[in-house]
């Protein structure tokens, strides 16, 4: 069976046309996932966890996790944590189905992880003929925290709930300054 | 102004906006109100079945949209783009990395929507080139975006403008002490 390895900085080694080449739902999964269960440490393990795919409705997900977040508090059914996981071309959306809670709630206390994951993806062809050709890629993933509780300020990737209207009422201002005050570099 | 105007007309994306009477609206409109009135002979005008509050906007708009706020910049903050080459941008950040001079050896990493991944690409290539030597941290913002809607023939009307919303994300690239 033909193999590819893509390799990250030339992402285009195997790019099939999708008029030829079809992806079979067998289910590419996650190479890794039993090596790295979860990045973030000490976190407990019933927290909801959001797989944010790329043809998923950001109004469905912000649906089910406002619903969640919301239900009672602090309550069994009401949760304190939940983690937004994307890959590859749901980077994006991970992103902003967090940015549209944390601006719902406010007061969330936010991780940010990145990392790479194997992918295994399998095509084969339309027409037939060419026997099944096996993708090997790595892609970027980013798994996003957002808790009502404090958590650790020195943990990389931490941001605190914003201020309501921050220095130059920008968020992005923001971000740039929580950069900026960790390094002790002046802007 | 000479200098944003440039800018603004290189970085420019005109998109037709259709009008809210085209083709796809109309056929829209006609099944509802086919659904709910019954068809008489005094309606002419399509917009007007239902009752609905909609205003025939005959004019065609062409969307600009606005580049994103200039942010300061200082000397290891590298924003990260579409257009340039990914190789590019990678050796600039290690160059940048290694030449930090005095003081935390450190550099920033910025992306706006679609370079959202390429700005983490570029953040962990830097990682696994060190061997392990050096940390992430990502910060993630929303920025706000602007549109202007500029009519078709500029004595019809109004330039609109529309904000929306898209998500950056900042990675600080540094050697823990």
């Amino acid at each position: 069976m033909p193999y590819y390895f893509c390799t990250v900085s030339s992402g285009k080694s195997f790019s099939p046309s999708r008029s030829l080449w079809r992806r079979e739902n067998v289910g590419e999964h996650d190479l890794d996932c039993a090596l790295n269960p979860s990045p973030f440490p000490g976190l407990p393990e019933g927290v909801l966890e959001m797989r944010v795919k790329e043809g998923s409705k950001i109004r469905n997900l912000m649906g089910f996790a406002m619903a969640r977040m919301q239900g009672e508090g602090a309550e069994q059914s009401g949760l304190r944590q939940v983690v937004f996981v994307g890959s590859g071309r749901a980077v994006t959306k991970t992103i902003t189905c967090a940015e549209i809670l944390k601006r719902r709630l406010g007061g969330l206390h936010q991780l940010t992880k990145v990392r790479y994951k194997s992918v295994r993806e399998v095509w084969e062809n339309r027409e037939g003929g060419t026997p099944e050709v096996t993708v090997h890629r790595t892609v970027p993933a980013i798994s996003i925290l957002l808790s009502k509780d404090p958590l650790d300020p020195q943990e990389p990737g931490y941001q605190p709930p914003e201020a309501p209207m921050g220095l130059w009422g920008n968020p992005t201002i923001n971000a740039l300054l929580l950069c900026a005050t960790r390094s002790k570099t002046r802007f | 102004m000479y200098l944003a105007q440039k800018y603004y007309s290189q970085r420019m994306k005109i998109f037709k906006v259709p009008p809210i009477n085209s083709k796809a609206n109309f056929l829209r409109r006609m099944s509802e109100s086919c659904g709910a009135v019954s068809l008489s002979q005094s309606q002419s005008l399509p917009g007007v079945a239902g009752g609905s509050a909609m205003d025939m906007d005959p004019v065609e708009f062409t969307l600009r949209k606005r580049l994103p706020r200039k942010l300061p910049r200082r000397r290891n903050d590298v924003y990260v783009n579409m257009k340039t080459d990914f190789r590019a941008q990678l050796a600039r950040c290690q160059k940048l990395l290694d030449s930090a001079g005095p003081g935390p050896r450190e550099i920033c990493i910025h992306g706006l929507g679609l370079a959202i991944s390429r700005a983490i690409n570029i953040a962990l290539q830097l990682q696994a080139c060190s061997q392990g030597a050096l940390q992430l941290a990502a910060n993630t913002s929303t920025v706000e975006l602007v549109d202007d809607l500029e009519p078709e023939d500029p004595d019809e009307g109004e330039t609109l403008t529309r904000t929306r919303n898209n998500s950056a994300i900042h990675i600080k690239v540094f050697y823990p002490q």
